[in-house]
């Protein structure tokens, strides 16, 4: 590695390309603030948060509860796809499947499963279990190659290959799996509320209803005890408790009612399949007449749709990059222990958790109302809650960091011993939760951005699926051209920060 | 250890025997107020029970197109559909029929609200929109996106792509009618009767936001049945439910839509709202 200690280093080459590229996005991105005045609306909002109505809401506990269900259920079978699939990973077929997978927003997966499963609980389940089995894949893989390989050599010749696994591997990373565990369950609730958006019965069901139709009372007491289920997880999700949940999460999820494989059927061989391929196979269409259908919706749907939402996508999550950094950089100067008194570390920290526990489409909209209806609000709110995000990971990680004896809390102090000790790790989050925001840009799509997310939102309310299916195939794709070449730029950089920034997740 | 527990689970959880008796469930979505969905409309179910001596049950959705699957996949025999979406689902399951529909939607319409910086006067004619910026409800609506883009596009001859310097979907009438408000959006489309209510409760400043058009009337929402519920529960059992519909007289259940009572309507009521769909690119 370098014997020369350059002044301009790795680190600092990487976060300047990291701005260049969010600068760049930023010039074609729409970030007009359009000037107007919205204090009457948020007085009425700010009225609610001051006079939260905590009884407006029908069956609240319930719905609190089934947050919670949604969200186990889904980790666990996230865990049981995802888990096995860590073992072979390294095939390149795996992973760029797995990147696929995890491309497609929640949403979108519970729509396609609504289709065929109604609004079974099956269709949350697999909403949330199929995307986080992929991840699991990535992350116990990667955790499982850093585990290191003296204990399996040190296995008596004839151990079974399942013992050498359990004992000379995952022995040593089965905390740090856990942890993530932990994390991404913190995960799950966000999502299993988000599901509520489209029909599942958790507190996003009202939440949305709440906000779109402005019951700020209602609203606000759904958001604080939302804010309250996030920040209490290590009171109620005791390690022993799990099992106990798993299986009154079984007991009280609601039916599932039949499962009628003719709509499946019905969905995969007619509904998805595009004009004109449809007609040739259905009805007595030519194969020629078809086949010029077919390519007449392709040539429309791509010019028309695919790549003008691409674009759209690919800046805005650029953008909020690069403005999650300054978010990431300034909340974790805020909140860290080691920069200012007990007591702004305590009231940053409670920041975090609000802004990380408040729904991105909920925080859109808000600042759609201060701002207007461009993309800015998007970018905002996805830097705000990326950002939060990342801080609180550093300030939990910083936890085991001693400063030196000589150590004040200032800002130079800090940013010379701390912020260098983390920062491999911030960078490293960021780069990670990149393919989050891509992601993410589904839901503002469902606001009216017009990322591909609302070409596809806008496919499922025309009843159109053959175009939905061909917009989600494209954003999959575009996760994995992203995920491979996110990769690569880091790996090259810096060779070791994706490790690092995985340990940080954990 | 871990893993196996966890898939054992979910294997019993995915053998669990579910019993279905014949239920009859309807689902529907009011065009205002969303709040105490199932509480209000399970009053409505208990009604539909004693009229029609079958189980009825209420399932809340939050979309129109989630609707129209629920209808077309018969987890729901019977929706209180929007025009656009009773059309949406009367083509995806043939056989199936409006059978009543609100004394409002036999002549419904939308206004067009604009922000007070706006210097269009409220009239008769048709205003001159171009370059504005504009909202509609959402996606699926008749009232917040149908008919207001068909009227937009028919009176000025342009897509409302090409009119219009920005175009969103707010989603909700009450959301076109707090983003026009807040200016946020210069122009909007929303349903008269939302419109109206939110002026008498004092949810708008009219200081602020103005009706300045409303389109000419059309037929809007209704309730629909789906093709095969005589051959689950009894021949005449489609004459029963309508019966049962066109006599609902209380003033809390039809509060819950809100409609001043239902009428008699059927598919044929709903054609200008089909080629108005077709005009516009909305339906094949």
């Amino acid at each position: 590695m370098g014997d020369k200690v350059r002044f301009f280093g790795p680190w600092q080459r990487l976060t300047a390309q990291l701005w260049l590229l969010a600068l760049v996005a930023l010039l074609f991105a729409d970030i007009e603030v359009i000037s107007v005045d919205p204090w009457a609306e948020l007085s009425r909002l700010a009225l609610g948060v001051i006079s939260p109505d905590f009884f407006a809401t029908e069956f609240l506990l319930s719905a609190l509860w089934q947050t919670v269900n949604f969200a186990l259920l889904g980790v666990a079978f996230g865990i049981v796809l995802g888990g096995p699939l860590a073992l072979v990973y390294q095939h390149p077929f795996v992973a760029a499947s797995c990147a696929m997978v995890r491309g497609v927003h929640e949403l979108f997966w519970a729509l396609l499963f609504l289709q065929i499963f109604g609004l079974s609980p099956l269709t949350g389940i697999l909403a949330i279990g199929l995307p986080y089995g992929a991840t699991f894949a990535r992350v116990f893989h990667d955790i499982l190659a850093q585990s290191p390989s003296t204990t399996e050599r040190g296995l008596p010749f004839n151990t079974d290959p399942l013992s050498r696994y359990v004992y000379g591997r995952l022995g040593h990373v089965y905390p740090l799996m856990l942890a993530y565990i932990r994390y991404r369950f913190e995960c799950a609730l966000r999502s299993s509320a988000v599901l509520g958006f489209i029909g599942m019965p958790t507190l996003g069901f009202y939440l949305e209803t709440a906000f779109r139709q402005g019951q700020y009372s209602e609203g606000a007491a759904l958001l604080m005890l939302f804010i309250l289920l996030i920040g209490t997880i290590s009171l109620w999700a005791k390690k022993n408790l799990i099992p106990v949940y798993l299986l009154a999460a079984l007991w009280t999820i609601p039916d599932i009612g039949i499962i009628d494989g003719g709509l499946l059927w019905r969905f995969v061989f007619y509904d998805l399949l595009p004009p004109g391929i449809q007609g040739v196979i259905y009805t007595q269409m030519e194969l020629s007449d078809g086949l010029n259908q077919f390519y007449q919706w392709l040539a429309s749907i791509t010019i028309n749709q695919a790549l003008p939402g691409v674009f759209a996508t690919v800046i805005l999550a650029l953008s909020a990059l690069g403005l999650s950094h300054l978010v990431a950089l300034i909340a974790h100067l805020v909140a860290s222990q080691h920069s200012g008194s007990k007591y702004r570390a305590v009231a940053g920290q409670l920041g975090l958790l609000v802004l990380r526990s408040i729904p991105e489409y909920i925080l859109a909209f808000v600042l759609m109302l201060l701002i207007g209806p461009s993309m800015l609000p998007a970018i905002i709110a996805l830097a705000l809650h990326n950002g939060a995000l990342i801080a609180f990971l550093l300030v939990k990680q910083e936890q085991g960091i001693t400063p030196s004896a000589t150590y004040k809390k200032r800002a130079d102090f800090f940013a010379y011993e701390i912020l260098t000790r983390v920062y491999p790790n911030l960078m490293g989050l960021l780069f990670y939760r990149f393919e989050v925001m891509l992601r993410e840009t589904a839901i503002f799509g469902i606001l009216g951005v017009a990322t591909i997310g609302f070409y596809i939102d806008s496919a499922f309310a025309e009843i159109r699926y053959s175009n939905a299916l061909y917009l989600l195939a494209v954003t999959a794709l575009l996760n994995v051209v992203i995920d491979f070449s996110a990769r690569k730029l880091v790996a090259r950089q810096v060779e070791d920060s994706i490790a690092h920034g995985r340990s940080c997740i954990t | 250890m871990l893993f196996s527990r966890i898939s054992l689970l979910l294997l019993s959880f995915i053998l669990v025997p579910t019993v279905c008796a014949q239920t009859f469930t309807f689902t529907a979505i009011p065009d205002e107020n969303e709040s105490q969905l199932q509480t209000r409309f399970n009053k409505v179910a208990r009604y539909l029970e004693q009229e029609l001596g079958v189980d009825v049950k209420y399932v809340p959705v939050k979309s129109y197109a989630a609707a129209v699957t629920a209808f077309r996949n018969n987890q729901v025999q019977l929706a209180w559909f929007g025009g656009l979406s009773g059309v949406q689902a009367r083509r995806l399951v043939p056989g199936s029929d409006a059978i009543a529909q609100g004394y409002e939607d036999q002549f419904f319409k939308s206004f067009f609200i604009a922000h007070h910086s706006v210097e269009l006067v409220a009239s008769s004619n048709f205003p001159n929109l171009n370059g504005y910026t504009f909202t509609f409800g959402s996606k699926g609506s008749t009232s917040g996106r149908l008919m207001p883009q068909f009227f937009i596009e028919r009176n000025i001859g342009k897509q409302a792509k090409e009119i219009f310097s920005r175009i969103g979907f707010s989603g909700d009438h009450s959301r076109t009618i707090a983003q026009v408000e807040a200016g946020a959006y210069q122009i909007g489309a929303v349903n008269y009767k939302v419109w109206e209510s939110a002026v008498e409760k004092g949810l708008v400043d009219t200081s602020k936001v103005r009706v300045i058009w409303e389109t000419p009337a059309y037929p809007d929402y209704q309730w629909t049945v789906r093709h095969g519920v005589e051959q689950t529960f009894g021949s005449g059992f489609e004459a029963k439910l309508k019966a049962a519909l066109l006599n609902m007289k209380d003033p809390e259940l039809l509060a819950s839509f809100p409609r001043l009572s239902f009428v008699e309507a059927e598919n044929q009521d709903y054609e200008p709202i089909e080629s108005v769909a077709i005009a516009i690119g909305l339906l094949d």
